[in-house]
Order: structure tokens, then C-alpha cells, then sequence
């Protein structure tokens, strides 16, 4: 004859399963929400940094520039390049190299003086 | 009620399923903040500079300042860097003989205190009160969630925003 066992496990499962779907549903609502506000931010964001008093309005000094790699041992070098540069690093085993590449324009470095002058 | 063997099947694809959603939860969770940094630093920058120019009454000289976007390299002052140019300055090829830095901008405003502490968690209340005038509502929460420290375990914001 045939005993079926599986009748207690199979209702927990069965509450289990119901849990696990519900949770799907909250997963699925809350990763929609962060995509929203993501692709909002990312809006926000490029209009704030193409907003032409911003652009104007959005530059550090260089005693900013100094101040934030304050040892004095270091040497700090800006690079300033238009969008969609490549930049490539070299794996550490193999020496340390960077390499830029350009498309649509210039590529512009230079170092942060070090003197008080505040002039780059 | 299907057979047990099916039930356990499914609530194992329902877990797979669950942690990977989990993932891809968190992984959005730190992009959506760090856009939040970003923009917090981005509007504290240009505060803090178009006040310093109302009250010097003139913009800084050109040659003292560098505008956004930007790259910063760093190194020791004893790191010989040898750096071959193109003529039209497209390309550029660095070889230092020791290790360097790489960071960009935000990474500096950041340095500057611009993101009022909260990529750290470390955020006073007045840091908080900034951070908050200068996000929309419905980011609130996150800046809110952002300024108590590090987040390691996924939190969902509680109920929906408005706008």
C-alpha cells in the first residue's frame, strides 16, 4: 500500500513558497523604484553639470588640489581631457603605465604647483 | 496542491532567484548613491564658489582654477615619469618608475568635505541639514539612510514616494 508522507512537509512548503513569491513581488517593486530614481538622478545630474553658470561655476583651485593630497611628498598631475578619452593602466606586473587616447580633441596636463603662488 | 518534489523545486528556483535579485539590489543601491554624492557635491561646489566670487567681488584668475571634469594622478616627487606626447596631443603615454594614484574628480570634492561627509557616514547634523537642502524629496531617505554610516545589509525605503 501506498503512505503518503509528504503532507506535513508539503504544507510548510507549500507556506514557504507563498512567502518566497511574496517577497519576489516586494524584490521586483523595489528594484523598479531604484531604476527609476537612478535614471532621475543621471538626468539630474547631466542637467546640473550642462547648466552653462554651472560649468562656469564648477572648477576646485588648486590650493583645493593641494590641500586634498596635502603630503607633502607627493606630485599631484591634472589631466583634463574631452569626453569619451580612453584611458588604459598597465597591470602592475608589468611596469606602471598609462595611456591616453583622445578622439575629439586635446588632452591637457599639467602638474600642481607646489608654491603658494595658487596659480596652476 | 502540486506533488512535494515539484513545491521544493520551485522554492529553490524562487531562492536562486531571490538572492540574485538581492545582488543586483545592492549593486543599485550603491550606484543610486553615489549619484546622490555626486550631485550633493557638485551643487556644494558651485555654492561655495559662487560666494567666494560675490565677495571677492571677481572671479578667481583663470590660471588659479580648474574646471570639472578631471583626472588626477599622483605620486611620490622622487617617481621619474617619462611621458611621450602626440603632436596633436590626442594621445599621451606615462611611464612611471614607481606605483601612482589615480583619482578623479569627485574623489577630490569629496577630499574637500563637498559631500558633506556622508561617503563616509560621518555626517554632523548641520552637514545632514545641508545634504538634505540639496536633494529632491524623494532622495531624502537614501541621504537620511547614507548619513548613519555604511550600509552592508539592503534596506527598502519605506513606502512609495510621491514624486
Amino acid at each position: 500500500h501506498i503512505q503518503w508522507l509528504g503532507n506535513r512537509i508539503d504544507a510548510s512548503m507549500v507556506s514557504r513558497h507563498k512567502e518566497l513569491q511574496r517577497e519576489a513581488c516586494d524584490l521586483t517593486e523595489a528594484e523598479e523604484q531604484l531604476d527609476e530614481l537612478i535614471a532621475k538622478c543621471n538626468l539630474q545630474l547631466r542637467l546640473l553639470t550642462e547648466d552653462p553658470q554651472n560649468k562656469k561655476l564648477g572648477y576646485v583651485r588648486c590650493q583645493d588640489l593641494r590641500q586634498s593630497f596635502d603630503s607633502p611628498d607627493q606630485l599631484v598631475m591634472v589631466i583634463r581631457a574631452p569626453p569619451e578619452t580612453q584611458m588604459q593602466v598597465s597591470e602592475p606586473s608589468e611596469g606602471y603605465q598609462v595611456s591616453l587616447k583622445s578622439t575629439r580633441g586635446q588632452i591637457d596636463v599639467f602638474l600642481c604647483p607646489e608654491d603658494s603662488s595658487g596659480v596652476c | 496542491i502540486g506533488l512535494p518534489t515539484n513545491s521544493a523545486q520551485e522554492c529553490q528556483n524562487l531562492e536562486v532567484e531571490r538572492q540574485r535579485r538581492l545582488e543586483r539590489i545592492k549593486q543599485k543601491q550603491s550606484q543610486l548613491q553615489e549619484l546622490i554624492l555626486q550631485q550633493i557635491a557638485f551643487k556644494n561646489l558651485v555654492q561655495r564658489n559662487r560666494q567666494s566670487e560675490q565677495q571677492a567681488n571677481r572671479p578667481p584668475p583663470p590660471n588659479s582654477i580648474i574646471h570639472l571634469p578631471f583626472i588626477i594622478v599622483n605620486t611620490s616627487k622622487k617617481t621619474v615619469i617619462d611621458c611621450s606626447i602626440s603632436n596633436d596631443k590626442f594621445e599621451y603615454l606615462f611611464n612611471f618608475d614607481s606605483m601612482f594614484e589615480i583619482h578623479d574628480d569627485i574623489e577630490v570634492l569629496k577630499r574637500m568635505g563637498m559631500a558633506c561627509g556622508l561617503e563616509v557616514g560621518k555626517c554632523s547634523p548641520e552637514d545632514l541639514k545641508v545634504a538634505r537642502s540639496l536633494v529632491p524629496k524623494a532622495l531624502e531617505p537614501y541621504v537620511i539612510e547614507m548619513a548613519k554610516g555604511p550600509i552592508s545589509n539592503v534596506y527598502i525605503t519605506g513606502g512609495s514616494s510621491a514624486n
